[in-house]
């Protein structure tokens, strides 16, 4: 065909999902116009900075704060005294107080702030601050604090125990009778912080005349944010703005509510005046809300042909000084056993405890990660023992999806087994596993595998009041412009951008279109927030449904004008028209005929879970677990081990995640790497440890994470199950893929050295020992 | 972050200038990249009410090494001296050192007198104002007294030194010239160093670990290169970038034909001072046997005393210490 009678190109629906798409904020960070909290300068504010307490656990005598508030320039201290409302996740878990009243529970806890004209005078006043205190007993343990007669932290959790979990599904004493062969083994996973790039950071403003605050700060869940402001500050909710300006990361440590924003507006309150309030890094840490230390002891059955007959695992998490996430933690702990392996016959018992260290909280792959670390181990240790390879053990317990688990998890879309298959071929498992050469600088190498899963959302929120899981609007306008806006909190992993592909897929139009609102609760519509994964899956329903509704306007509105009827409309991107002569409607044609009766057309969309996948009841927190839809991960990692210094190196990554539907493939690669990339900071060499309850690492030198220099390449993959209730068949793809790397490198090293690690981070100096332990009793023998 | 306490900053153009600058102002610091400084500047543990910049004084700068001498101006940047031609291929080991340092933009702004300089470090000192205050301080600052890491020094200091060019420098013989109010002087760099080692009476510690004097500052280190010599340095680190040395060392020696003419050995991050390891001398005049390996074993665990410093055991680092330091021995006994 030559030029001349070529037909026209026909106009098209413009596609984006499935496709590279670059991030819709990428260009504002990249040249750093993006306004981060602490970035908001434009108004002047007072400064702000807190009075923490230097003793782990104490009660509060007498706060001296007259020279504090001789300091020129200091215009309001806010203390205990100011706040007799508790905060926390969990409504039946609201322990803790923006800052301590009566007494102090970790080294660190905020007792007093200042608000003053500079940093300089407010840090002055701070150190003029005197605090009489009388010392009591501090644990540092979870074995300590729950020992017999220790002092209780908490008046409502006796023994020290914010939460115990005990279930006992399916038969498993009569599993372990079955099994060929049963092992049982202890395991530790040290304390980690999420070490997001952002420093907490605070600005409130309160208006006096109207008695109306608003307060920007750097959070996962405005929501969240709103309620607990209302609560502490004892205020009308209508009376209350939180907008979340740019966020530099969260990883689950800004799930919930933190103490900056709550006396930034304490200050603002009482200062009557803009306060801003940006901690440093080492408040950073202290404030917290990692992955607790937990302590796993595990058993588990095996038949000789590789099948999990019984498991049973104790899990003890040393949870710090308040409730935080630990309920919803200690459960996931143990119901997400299920899910992922077809398991008949579980026992758990799970204690989350309270100690006099900073609070624990969400972080992401929240409460899977360290069982997941012995559960991995354990299934390496059985197939050795069984002589089976460890694949074949992972096959021969596949769910057969879909399904309900034993603890009645809803399972449909299962994509494991490819994820599996494609590690298997992709690392050259079978040739290595026969043994892989040493290295020219005689490194010791070797390859181990595991795999993973998360949830896409919790099913049942924690504030559950009947709402929907999520909504979206969409606003369009004269100008043909399309507005989206959400609640759901843009933190850097790219919800905006998904968000925005899902509602232009749709229309078929250019994101270029759109614009998105994210989180200002002044316009945008209320959102659950940024946690458990859910905003691709719940919040990219919404926007789905809502694009639809949209859809639905415009082509009635291009009928009308067509004199068609709407069922005969083709939607072709810009272009709406009747039939395949019709020369059609331009998408502003349309606008302007939909926009004649009604003016500016705002649509919703909303998301709702389905009763099914809300877990269980067979034990108390059952519910803990239920999910639309699981991710599934599975990894390979070569390692190669130095055995004269210790030192391991991560050689090489092969991970394949099965996220349902990449919508965008360019962030969905991103986030398994950096899901590969923080599993392996707490393999390797991430820990928060306490001196008498100082945090020893709280600074970016000595809390180690992996550098560049660090960072193997990581050889992803994407399955797509096409899950059928995920918008376009989406799952989740930021966490799932975390947990499997710290079994998959000790499995490697256990490959590479013979030896077995159950303690993270794998330092070389753990390694060093045990090579040593080894040469000893080699010359003992 | 927290905002700097208010200072004044002086900008001297020549050594004069910044003589009478320190002399006028006995409390001030020298800033060079600041790598180090500011960070214990932002942690509360200096306040200096004058900082003395020392980049704009031009005979501070400038980098000469040819096969016979290496001089380099305390100014120099440790990225040229990692990046410097002549000093890769006469004095690998501190080539190698340099480019060991923290992660590119530290190199970029860090200079080699800071580097030489750099304050000893201490898991219970180099914290903020308010952790050390929660911890009752320790004697390394005016607030404390006791050292948490050997509660029962009797008011010793275990802080370890932990720079990377001292001892690359110290196995070429390296000498620092400096300038003070009574005139220049030139000290061997061994003596520079005045924190306790075992091997000798020294009453410095991790507080008192520089011989400098007050008002005196460094101009330049000098070294001497002895026909033969061929050196390395490494350093083992939890992760690759950004981190001091959980244990670095020097080794330098000169092979001939079978016998180990010349061995020298030092260490950093293990002591309050780099080590120049005593009693190499007598593993020369024969060939490099798995008995003088065995005696090389015996000299680092008998002058190695890393203590719990750091976050990493004290015994790793002493243990991994020996290993690193045979590895070098072997590595260029077999390659000279």
């Amino acid at each position: 065909m030559n030029e001349m009678t070529k037909p026209a190109a026909l106009p098209a629906a413009v596609r984006s999902v499935g496709e590279y798409v670059p991030m819709v904020d990428g260009p504002e960070k990249v040249t750093g116009r993006a306004k981060y909290t602490a970035d908001m300068l434009d108004a002047p504010a007072l400064e702000a900075a807190i009075f923490r307490s230097p003793y782990a656990h104490a009660e509060i005598i007498d706060l001296d704060l007259s020279a504090a508030l001789a300091v020129p320039g200091v215009r309001a201290i806010v203390t205990g005294d100011d706040c007799d409302m508790t905060y926390g996740v969990l409504p039946i878990a609201y322990t803790e107080y923006p800052m301590a009243r009566g007494r102090t529970r970790y080294k660190g806890e905020p007792i007093a702030a200042v608000a003053a004209d500079t940093i300089h005078a407010a840090k002055e006043a701070v150190a003029k601050i005197r605090l009489k205190a009388k010392e009591l007993p501090a644990y540092f343990s979870a074995k300590a604090a729950k020992a017999p007669g220790a002092v209780q932290l908490l008046e409502q959790r006796p023994g020290n125990i914010e939460r115990d979990v005990f279930f006992d599904l399916g038969e498993v004493d009569k599993g372990f009778a079955e099994a060929d062969a049963v092992l049982e083994h202890e395991f530790h996973a040290a304390e980690v912080c999420q070490a997001q790039t952002e420093m907490h950071a605070a600005l409130a403003e309160y208006d006096a005349q109207r008695d109306r605050l608003t307060v920007w700060c750097s959070t996962q869940v405005p929501f969240y944010v709103h309620l607990m402001l209302a609560r502490t500050m004892k205020m009308d909710k209508a009376k209350i703005r939180v907008v979340k300006p740019f966020i530099g990361g969260g990883f689950g440590c800004r799930t919930e509510t933190l103490q900056p924003e709550l006396i930034c507006a304490q200050l603002a309150r009482k200062a009557g005046q803009r306060v801003r309030l940006v901690v440093n890094r080492e408040e950073t840490f202290i404030t917290h809300r990692g992955r607790p230390e937990s302590d796993v002891r595990m058993k588990m059955g095996m038949t000789k042909d590789g099948r999990i007959t019984a498991v049973e695992m104790e899990q003890d998490q040393r949870g710090g000084a308040y409730s935080s996430y630990g309920v919803v933690t200690i459960l996931y702990a143990g119901s997400m056993m299920f899910g992922i392996y077809d398991l008949q016959a579980a026992r758990y018992v799970g204690r989350r405890v309270l100690t006099n260290t900073p609070p624990c909280g969400a972080f992401r792959g929240h409460g899977t990660v360290n069982t997941r670390f012995a559960f991995e181990s354990m299934l390496d240790m059985l197939a050795e023992k069984l002589g089976l390879d460890p694949f074949e053990v992972r096959r021969k317990n596949l769910l057969k999806a879909p399904t309900f688990t034993l603890n009645d998890l809803m399972v449909n879309s299962y994509g494991l087994p490819e994820c599996i298959d494609w590690v298997e071929k992709a690392s050259r498992w079978q040739q290595k596993r026969q043994g892989l050469p040493p290295r020219a600088d005689g490194r010791k190498r070797g390859i181990g595998f595991a795999c993973s899963h998360y949830i896409s959302g919790a099913s049942k929120p924690v504030n559950w009041t009947g709402e929907p899981h999520a909504t979206v609007n969409l606003k369009l306008d004269f100008d043909g412009s399309i507005t989206l806006l959400t609640g759901a909190a843009e933190i850097g992993q790219g919800s905006s951008t998904i968000l925005v592909q899902v509602a232009a897929e749709v229309l078929g139009l250019s994101m270029d279109r759109f614009r998105i609102i994210a989180s200002d609760s002044a316009v945008t519509p209320k959102d659950n927030g940024s946690y458990s994964s859910r905003v691709t899956f719940m919040v990219g329903n919404a926007a789905l449904q809502a694009a639809q509704n949209l859809k639905a306007v415009l082509v009635a509105a291009a009928a009308k004008k067509l004199e068609a009827k709407p069922e005969d409309i083709e939607v072709l991107g810009e272009v709406y028209r009747a039939a395949s002569q019709d020369k059609g409607l331009t998408f502003q044609e349309v606008v302007v005929e939909a926009l004649k009766d009604t003016g500016t057309i705002t649509v919703k969309g909303n998301f709702n879970t389905i009763p099914e996948s809300w877990g269980g009841k067979k034990y108390r927190g059952a519910a803990i677990g239920g999910t639309m839809g699981f991710s599934y991960a599975a990894q390979a990692v070569q390692v190669a081990v130095d055995e004269e210094t210790g030192e391991v190196e991560v050689e090489d990554v092969w991970v394949a995640h099965d996220c349902g539907k990449a919508l965008n493939r360019l962030t969905v690669e991103g986030q398994i790497q950096g899901s590969v990339w923080m599993g392996m900071g707490q393999a390797m060499s991430e820990e928060t440890d306490y001196y008498h309850g100082l945090p020893v690492t709280p600074n970016f030198l000595d809390y180690r994470i992996p550098t560049i220099q660090d960072s193997p390449p990581i050889h992803t993959h994407i399955v797509e199950s096409n899950d059928p209730y995920g918008p376009f068949g989406a799952k989740e793809a930021g966490e799932g893929s975390l947990a499997s790397f710290i079994p998959a490198v000790a499995n490697a090293i256990h490959h590479a050295t013979g030896l077995r690690f159950r303690d993270t981070p794998f330092t070389p100096d753990k390694i060093f020992a045990a090579l040593d332990k080894r040469a000893r009793n080699a010359k003992k023998a | 972050m927290d905002a700097l306490h208010e200072f004044d900053v002086i900008r001297p153009k020549t050594i004069a200038e910044m003589l009478a600058a320190r002399k006028a102002h006995p409390a001030s610091r020298l800033i060079g990249g600041g790598t180090d400084i500011l960070v214990n500047i932002r942690r509360g543990i200096e306040k200096p009410p004058v900082l003395i910049e020392t980049t704009a004084v031009a005979e501070l700068h400038g980098i000469a090494a040819n096969e016979r001498e290496i001089v380099v101006g305390a100014s120099a940047k440790l990225a040229a001296l990692a990046q410097n031609a002549a000093v890769l291929k006469h004095y690998p080991a501190i080539a190698a050192a340099a480019d060991s340092i923290a992660g590119p933009t530290h190199r970029n702004m860090g200079t080699v007198g800071g580097n030489l300089c750099l304050d000893t470090r201490c898991i219970y000192y180099n914290q903020s104002e308010w952790w050390r205050g929660a911890n009752a301080h320790c004697l390394k600052t005016a607030l404390g007294e006791m050292c948490h890491v050997a509660p029962k020094s009797k008011g010793v200091c275990f802080a370890t030194y932990s720079g990377d060019l001292a001892p690359a420098f110290l196995l070429y013989g390296g000498e620092i010239d400096l300038a003070g109010p009574d005139g220049t002087r030139t000290l061997a760099l061994a003596d520079f160093y005045t924190g306790y080692a075992k091997q000798d009476g020294s009453t410095g510690d991790g507080r008192t670990y520089l011989a400098i004097r007050p008002g005196e500052i460094v101009l330049r280190v000098r070294a001497k290169n002895v026909p033969g010599l061929v050196s390395a340095y490494d350093k083992i680190r939890i992760r690759k970038s950004i981190e001091y040395p959980v244990a670095g060392v020097a080794v330098a020696l000169a092979r001939k034909g079978d016998t180990l003419a010349d061995l020298r050995v030092a260490f950093t991050g293990t002591n309050p001072r780099p080590v120049l390891l005593d009693g190499t001398s007598a593993l020369c005049g024969k060939p490099l046997s798995d008995a003088a390996l065995a005696a090389l074993d015996d000299l680092c665990r008998d002058q190695i005393m890393s203590m719990k410093t750091t976050f990493t055991p004290g015994t790793y680092r002493r243990r991994v210490a020996t290993v690193m330091a045979k590895r070098l021995v072997k590595r260029l006994w077999g390659a000279a």
